[in-house]
């Protein structure tokens, strides 16, 4: 034991950023750190995950295993009316929240950059919706959303308009979950962009001072090409956590007036722990995975710049 | 020029701060109303009406909530412990090894890209599992799995914290013949107690507002707060004073618990890209 850890210092340890790699001996030290999460994500991410690949495969209905039906549940998929729907509605949704929260929060963190008093403040107030508890927020909405004289329509009909119909309209309905997602994860977009400005170089700007650059000309040629990598960032977190939605619709709506409201995760979850209908929510998983590769393979290429620095 | 963008800036920031705080005043507010008055406009406590702690002392006294409460607690700080410990020595691996074939960057890639995956395609194979384990509705399922969700953000967190240490003192601490594990454990960690801490909460913080799983596994004795708030309206009808207490009472441990980390949950939110 001791001896193992003794020649650790010299040959499996990083020294510097060109560290030369050890020659003569393999050290074990560095497997017992990293073992056991590599072994815990392997048993609890991993093994799942394949084991919906195959419940996948199999008409497995009330948590036993029928017949071997191949890609059957996959075809199912195609002429679902119903999971359809569920796709249409969860576009719609992503559509409608990342593109306001973008540039909400993007144009806040700009506007509020510029500030130096008062940003810590603005930090944390920032960080309240962020990590209050989804479900809990959906469901306080439902009385913010009140249709006879709960606040929202209080004051839409004390300016003279006429109150929504919010929960009851498919439409508003679906506003409504978007409105209550833009209220939580704005503030997330307003944090990052924030962060990104403060650190980028002043000396850049100092520069185009001189050179007599304006505002616009600071945003366009400077601010905009060096936040961009964060930016794609942002938008590809945002794009992955709302393609989950769930909690938000679940307390607010349960997925309707009918299925105005039913998310492609609420609808999977009905499959699974309604219907217990588990090969084919899990044929659901699967395709509602290769939605979000997809995506996450389309922008991961703007992004990794971020991470390579100190790797 | 400049008065014109100090005022628009001034309504802007004021507009922005009524959006984000107004639903939590709200809250508040319908929870210390009577419910005769909830639909009437007013809006100072004292002032204008007279406050109440009954909806609070009646929830709180309710078996429920409190065994929810009680519930939500185990699972946080359980998963939160167990994510902290994995993490810990994953990060310090990572920060301070070197790996090949992976690499050290497609190692920390791996254990991050477990964040892009549809939480909902986990449901059948956890729910068939547990069951199989005989761990449905239990507390202990929630621990294991939101241990297993929080991990990512406690292995980039830290893997960052470690690399900011001066090595000097590890160094040093060789010299003066202690083992690669002695040093972790007297040097490195004592040093990085506030990361640690940081991101012990945070994990916390995302365990206690999971709902997914735990909608999925729990069906009576292992209840946590967010599955509770769920059913609620479906059973009674939308009593805006119950609601106000128990939104709060929900929300108000993880937005402390973040508070407490500030500092370190640009790093965790942005997995690592910026230090914040």
């Amino acid at each position: 034991m001791d001896s193992a850890s003794d020649n650790s210092r010299s040959l499996g340890y990083e020294t510097g950023p060109k560290a030369a790699p050890s020659k003569t001996r393999t050290d074990y030290t560095k497997f017992v750190f990293i073992g056991p999460a590599v072994i815990w994500i392997v048993a609890f991410t991993i093994f799942p995950l394949f084991y919906a690949l195959y419940t996948s495969l199999y008409t497995f209905r009330f948590g036993q295993r029928f017949g071997f039906v191949g890609v059957g549940n996959f075809t199912r998929l195609v002429t679902d009316e119903n999971l359809l729907s569920s796709l249409r509605v969860t576009l719609s949704f992503v559509a409608g929240t990342v593109t306001v929260e973008m540039v909400l929060g993007v144009a806040l963190a700009l506007l509020l950059s510029r500030e130096i008093r008062g940003t810590n403040v603005m930090r944390g107030i920032a960080t309240l919706p962020l990590f209050a508890t989804p479900v809990a927020v959906g469901y306080l909405a439902i009385t913010l959303y009140y249709e006879q004289d709960g606040p929202i329509n209080s004051l839409i009909q004390a300016f003279g308009g006429k109150g929504i119909p919010w929960l009851s309209d498919p439409f508003w309905a679906l506003v409504a979950v978007i409105l209550v997602d833009i209220w939580q994860w704005t503030p997330f977009v307003f944090l990052i962009t924030l962060a990104g400005l403060q650190g980028l170089p002043s000396e850049l700007y100092d520069a185009a001072r001189v050179d007599g650059a304006g505002a616009f000309q600071n945003f366009r040629y400077l601010t905009l090409p060096l936040l961009a990598p964060l930016l794609w960032l942002i938008l590809l977190l945002r794009l992955v956590e709302a393609f989950r939605i769930f909690d938000i619709p679940v307390s607010l709506t349960l997925g309707g007036p009918g299925r105005a409201t039913e998310v492609y995760s609420l609808y999977t979850y009905r499959s699974a722990m309604r219907f217990f209908d588990h090969g084919y929510a899990a044929a659901q998983g699967v395709l509602l995975l290769v939605i979000v590769m997809l995506i996450v393979s389309l922008i991961f290429s703007r992004v990794r710049g971020l991470y390579e620095e100190e790797r | 020029m400049r008065l014109a963008y100090r005022a628009g800036f001034g309504a802007i920031t004021v507009l922005a701060l009524f959006f984000v705080l107004f639903p939590f005043y709200w809250a508040f507010l319908n929870s210390i109303k009577r419910p005769e008055e909830t639909f009437q406009p007013t809006w100072i406590p004292f002032l204008q009406f007279q406050p109440t702690l009954e909806h609070w002392r009646s929830q709180l006294a309710t078996p429920e909530i409190r065994h929810a409460l009680l519930n939500s607690v185990i699972i946080s700080i359980g998963a939160a412990t167990l994510a902290l410990a994995l993490g810990t020595l994953a990060a310090y691996g990572l920060a301070r090894f070197r790996f090949s074939r992976p690499s050290n960057g497609a190692l920390t890639t791996w254990f991050l890209s477990q964040r892009v995956l549809p939480p909902v395609m986990f449901v059948t194979p956890f729910f068939l599992l547990m069951r199989q384990f005989g761990l449905l509705d239990s507390v202990l399922a929630l621990v294991l799995l939101n241990a297993t969700f929080t991990l990512p953000f406690a292995v980039i967190i830290l893997s960052q914290t470690f690399r900011e240490l001066p090595r000097e003192l590890e160094e040093a601490a060789w010299v003066d013949g202690a083992s690669h594990l002695q040093s972790f454990l007297s040097v490195v960690l004592p040093l990085a107690l506030p990361g640690l801490a940081a991101t012990w909460v945070i994990c916390m913080a995302f365990s206690w507002n999971e709902f997914l799983f735990a909608l999925s596994l729990t069906s009576k004795s292992a209840i946590p707060m967010p599955v509770i708030i769920a059913g609620a309206e479906h059973t009674r009808g939308v009593q805006f004073w119950f609601v106000g207490v128990n939104v709060l009472l929900t929300m108000l441990v993880p937005i402390v618990l973040a508070l407490l980390a500030q500092r370190y949950i640009i790093r965790g939110l942005t997995l690592g890209a910026l230090k914040g």
